[in-house]
This record gives C-alpha cells, sequence and structure tokens, in this order.
C-alpha cells in the first residue's frame, strides 16, 4: 500500500460503491491502475460485495405468517385488553 | 359489495385510459359516481366492485395502531415482515433462528410500540429490534475479532511491501470458474457467518438490506465513522476469508 492509498482507506467502500467525488476517483484510479496488487484487491471487494448480493432472497414462509397472525393477535389483544 | 363502517376503503375503476379512485370512510356511499373528464361527465352505477384498504400514511397507521387498532398495526408490519425474514436467514444462516428472530421481533414490537417516536421511520426501528433480538439468538456464537484494516490489505498496509509487487495475492476475478453455484452459496454463508455480530450486522444492512451509512449508524447506535469502519472490516474479511477458500479449491481443482 502507498501511503496514497492509506490515506483514502476510510473511503475505500465509497469508492468501491461509486459514491466518491469523480476527482477523487481519478487520482485513486491512476494510482490503481499502476499496482496490481491494488487491483485485485479493488476487483475481489468489489466481487465479494457482488458475491453476497447473488442468490433470489427466501420468501416468507406461508405457515410462519399464519402462526404470525395468531400469535400477534393474541398479544395484541392482550396488550389493548380486548 | 362490503364496507365496514369506521375504515378507509379504496375502490379503483377503469374508464378507457383512466384509472378513478374513490375513498369511502364510511357505509354511506352511493351508488351513481359521477365522474368528470374532458370537459365531459360520465355517470357510472356500480353494483360492486374490487374495495382495497386505503393506504394510510405511516404517521397515520402509527397514531392508530397506538390507539389500539390492530389493523393498523398489521398494515404496519406487513411491508416490512419479509425484508426482516430476508436479513434474518443472513444474519443466522438457517432458517429456525431466521423465524424465532421474526417471531420475537414483531411481538417486541407490540411490547414497544407506545415507546416508538416519529423522529425515526418504522422500519428503521423494527431493523433495530431485529437486530437486538439476533444478537439475543445469536450472541453465544463465538468469534474471533476481526484484524484492524490495514492488516487486509497488500503488504499488511505496509508502505515499503507495496513496492514490490513480489507478494502473493489470489486472484479470483471468477469465482464461478472455481465453484459450482450450490456450493459458492455455501461458501458465502460460511464466509458471513464467520463474522462477527458487531460487524455482520451493519455488513448485511449496507450490502444486502441496501440502507445508507447513515441510517445504519442510526440502527446500530454508532457514529458515521464507526460505523463506517465496520463495514469496510467486514467486507475486508469477507474478502479474505473468501480468497483463502478459493484458492484451497483451485490448487485441489490444478494439482
Amino acid at each position: 500500500m502507498s501511503e496514497k492509498c492509506l490515506e483514502y482507506i476510510s473511503d475505500l467502500n465509497a469508492y468501491l460503491d461509486g459514491d466518491l467525488p469523480d476527482e477523487l476517483c481519478v487520482e485513486i484510479e491512476k494510482h490503481v491502475g499502476e499496482c496490481n496488487n491494488c487491483k485485485l484487491m479493488v476487483d475481489t471487494l468489489k466481487m465479494t460485495v457482488k458475491l453476497c448480493r447473488e442468490g433470489k432472497p427466501e420468501d416468507l414462509p406461508s405457515s410462519l405468517n399464519d402462526k404470525l397472525n395468531n400469535m400477534l393477535k393474541k398479544k395484541w389483544d392482550k396488550k389493548f385488553g380486548q | 359489495m362490503k364496507i365496514q363502517i369506521n375504515k378507509l376503503y379504496r375502490a379503483e375503476l377503469r374508464h378507457g385510459l383512466s384509472n378513478i379512485l374513490l375513498y369511502f370512510d364510511s357505509a354511506q356511499y352511493s351508488k351513481y359516481i359521477y365522474y368528470f373528464s374532458n370537459n365531459k361527465i360520465f355517470l357510472f352505477f356500480f353494483e360492486s366492485f374490487m374495495t382495497y384498504p386505503y393506504l394510510m400514511n405511516e404517521a397515520q397507521l402509527i397514531a392508530k395502531a397506538k390507539a389500539g387498532d390492530f389493523e393498523a398495526f398489521t398494515e404496519l408490519i406487513n411491508t416490512h415482515k419479509q425484508k426482516i425474514y430476508a436479513l434474518a436467514i443472513k444474519l443466522a444462516g438457517n432458517k429456525q433462528d431466521a423465524e424465532d428472530i421474526v417471531q420475537d421481533t414483531l411481538l417486541k414490537a407490540i411490547d414497544k410500540i407506545d415507546q416508538f417516536r416519529e423522529e425515526a421511520s418504522f422500519g428503521t426501528w423494527l431493523y433495530s429490534i431485529a437486530l437486538n433480538e439476533g444478537r439475543a439468538h445469536l450472541g453465544k456464537q463465538k468469534h474471533s475479532e476481526l484484524k484492524p484494516i490495514e492488516s487486509y490489505l497488500p503488504g499488511g498496509g505496509n508502505v515499503d511491501m507495496h513496492k514490490s509487487d513480489s507478494q502473493h495475492l489470489f486472484d479470483w476475478k471468477d469465482p464461478h470458474e472455481i465453484l459450482e453455484n450450490n456450493e459458492l452459496e455455501t461458501v458465502i454463508g460460511q464466509a458471513i457467518e464467520e463474522l462477527p455480530y458487531k460487524y455482520r450486522a451493519p455488513f448485511l444492512l449496507r450490502y444486502h438490506e441496501e440502507l445508507s451509512i447513515k441510517e445504519i449508524a442510526d440502527i446500530i447506535g454508532e457514529t458515521v465513522a464507526a460505523t463506517k469502519s465496520r463495514v469496510l472490516r467486514a467486507r475486508l474479511a469477507l474478502r479474505d476469508y473468501l480468497s483463502n477458500k478459493f484458492e484451497e479449491r483451485y490448487e485441489r481443482k490444478v494439482s
């Protein structure tokens, strides 16, 4: 890591997620383009988040939904004294 | 057509290209509707049509729920139930714990509904309850603390190491070439579970629930700087874990 890299480290996620101002990005990208390890870190860190986002979200099971409806109604009536 | 008194109902009619929304707040409604469009008057007569509960805004629903209206509460949680479950599955890594977390979160929400203050959104408030319930369920898990940020960087953040590219870093641009899809999913699940809870929760809120750092900071009750740092350490630790797993598998494959 160069001193430059360490300087921006707290904003690394913002950079990886495209949330940094352009002028900062240009500076970082110039460096990343010159450094194999940094390039590899950037690529694999992006891939890490991409992988975690993959896969379709699990649907709430309808059995749980039914159970919840009953349970919550009971609790509600107890609380509000019906 | 059924209309219950004291409830807001919405009906939708289609006339040509127009959608007409009707709102009722009592059983006193007409079977005739005059509808003005393009300087013409249309008269509708209807026998029956679908009605839907009128979408009240969150503040209205919360006020009703606090006054004891169960249906308002149901309406409030319905938009978030699925999200809480999806988050709980990622947090817990299994369906059984996830179901318990969702259940305890919603029961706790009933307990605490009177304490809800409008400064937060209802969704944010539910997330913070869910995270506490998650911690209560999963807190027994033993994890070692993550390393400092620099340790995850090439050369351990050492400036001199940077100059030579001699340090070995495994390149895994496309892990799909190394592992089958279902194996990959398992490895990612394990990687997330390896994270201590205080890192796992903000990471998932950021990259699974797509919340902003500020929103996450409010939910976990930390500063923006601390939240940023936790999410980054989590990401670096995950990368590290995945990198080792992929390299291991890759070497087994080629040898």
